[in-house]
């Protein structure tokens, strides 16, 4: 394994234009790992994510042995979890990360204030990843489909809507925070929630 | 609505897991009820999960440092590996149980992120009472605070940091109202009287600052320049 990781460095060395990571492999990988516990799967996760947790863990720990901790912690809830990641709401890297920051949180909270009590998980959700059960959130918003649909609006629509229903400001606030006329506040909020109700009918027919 | 929000190099500490429990809990509180900042720190994580595992930092590492590599290599990854798959454990997402706590004869919900934190016997001075959560941070205290309605904190100011987030009700000060999701920072420059007219909870985090410890600074450095 270890001169396989040489290579796979090598090899991104020499193709290091197209360094970026390959998201969709990440994912199917996680997603085999979670359904059929696929070990080879896994191998090429632990070869991708466990050199550069490593690193990263370095740079907190100066203990070595607390560094592989973190490598081993981090991959071992990788291995126990994958069912608990959802591409629908992110990257497998954000997922990944969110697991090591995790792992790292209640390690350096145990070291520097000899508490065992493992918040990360209720501070930082591994299963949902900051999901939105907010109230100021469901009381305007059904899911975070909507969100989405917004995000696909042209720009000056999106600042309106987002506004409106986010910061919960008037119409008449919307135009002197936007500098515009409230005429054209109101024509693109019409618009806009004309095309949100056209796209969410369609997404619950 | 929402006014007050934490500034973006908190969110980036919060997201790089720099932060105490204490603050990290408030953030996550207040971006519970706050689609705004929840939707920035998901595209931070994002990024920064992004970034960190960029293939060329590896490269970078192993060009820059020889020593490292050795001792990357010098741990067995093969026997890590298979000491990790042997395992059949799976862990079941445990569903978020609800919690309440009350005050003055009134329930409030606990916000999630502090179900697993113990709670201090209630303390009661005139108007105020205030429960201690046990996170164990030296000089950070952090505390759910009730006023009942008509009730207020005396001036004051503060060394260190205050942090307030309103979890139900209302109070107002000399700069203004303050609602539920509000997320309140203040630093000793910030002096301040609070009042709520109708009563509220809040979740509060405060140091006197008098005598960082080194692990506590250390702990806080990445923001600072800001809690000073
Ligand atoms: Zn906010």
């Amino acid at each position: 394994m270890q001169t396989n990781l040489l290579s796979i460095a090598t090899n991104a060395k020499s193709i290091s234009m197209t360094d970026k990571i390959n998201h969709p492999q990440l994912c199917q990988w996680l997603n085999s790992v979670a359904h059929t516990r696929d070990k080879q799967a896994f191998t090429h996760l632990f070869q991708f994510f466990a050199p550069k947790i490593l690193r990263i863990a370095r740079a907190k720990f100066p203990n070595e042995a607390q560094a592989n901790e973190v490598v081993q912690d981090t991959m071992s809830n990788v291995w126990r979890k994958a069912h608990l990641f959802n591409q629908d709401k992110g990257a497998a890297t954000t997922w990944v990360y969110t697991v090591m920051r995790n792992v790292t949180f209640d390690m350096l909270r145990k070291i520097q204030g000899n508490k065992e009590d493992n918040l990360s998980d209720d501070i930082w959700p591994v299963a949902e990843n900051m999901s939105s059960e907010g109230e100021t959130f469901d009381d305007h918003l059904e899911n975070e489909n909507l969100l989405s649909v917004i995000e696909a609006l042209p720009q000056a629509q999106q600042d309106v809507v987002k506004g409106f229903y986010f910061r919960e400001m008037s119409q008449e606030q919307l135009a002197t925070h936007l500098r515009l006329p409230l005429g054209t506040v109101k024509s693109r909020l019409r618009l806009a929630l004309g095309k949100l109700k056209v796209q969410l009918g369609e997404k619950h027919d | 609505m929402i006014n007050h929000h934490p500034k973006f190099e908190l969110i980036q500490a919060f997201v790089n897991g720099d932060l105490p429990a204490s603050l990290s809990a408030g953030i996550a509180i207040h971006a519970d009820m706050c689609a705004v900042c929840q939707q920035k720190i998901a595209q931070f994580t994002e990024q920064v999960a992004e970034n960190s595992f960029e293939e060329e930092f590896l490269d970078r590492f192993i060009v820059d440092d020889n020593d490292a590599l050795e001792s990357i290599a010098a741990i067995n990854f093969d026997h890590m590996i298979d000491d990790i798959v042997q395992s059949s454990d799976i862990d079941i997402a445990i569903p978020k149980t609800e919690k309440s706590i009350e005050f003055n004869g009134v329930k409030y919900m606990l916000p999630s992120v502090l179900n697993n934190m113990v709670l201090s016997k209630k303390a009661n001075i005139g108007k105020l009472t205030r429960t201690r959560i046990q996170l164990n941070e030296d000089e950070i205290h952090t505390s759910l605070l009730h006023i009942k309605p008509g009730g207020g904190v005396p001036e004051h100011t503060h060394k260190g940091f205050e942090l307030t987030v309103l979890l139900a009700g209302s109070f107002h000060d000399e700069s203004g109202e303050y609602v539920k999701g509000d997320f309140i920072m203040l630093d000793g420059s910030d002096q301040h009287h609070p009042v709520s007219t109708n009563g509220c909870l809040c979740y509060t985090v405060a140091n006197d600052a008098l005598h960082f410890t080194q692990g506590i600074n250390k702990l806080l450095n990445p923001i600072g320049s800001f809690i000073y």
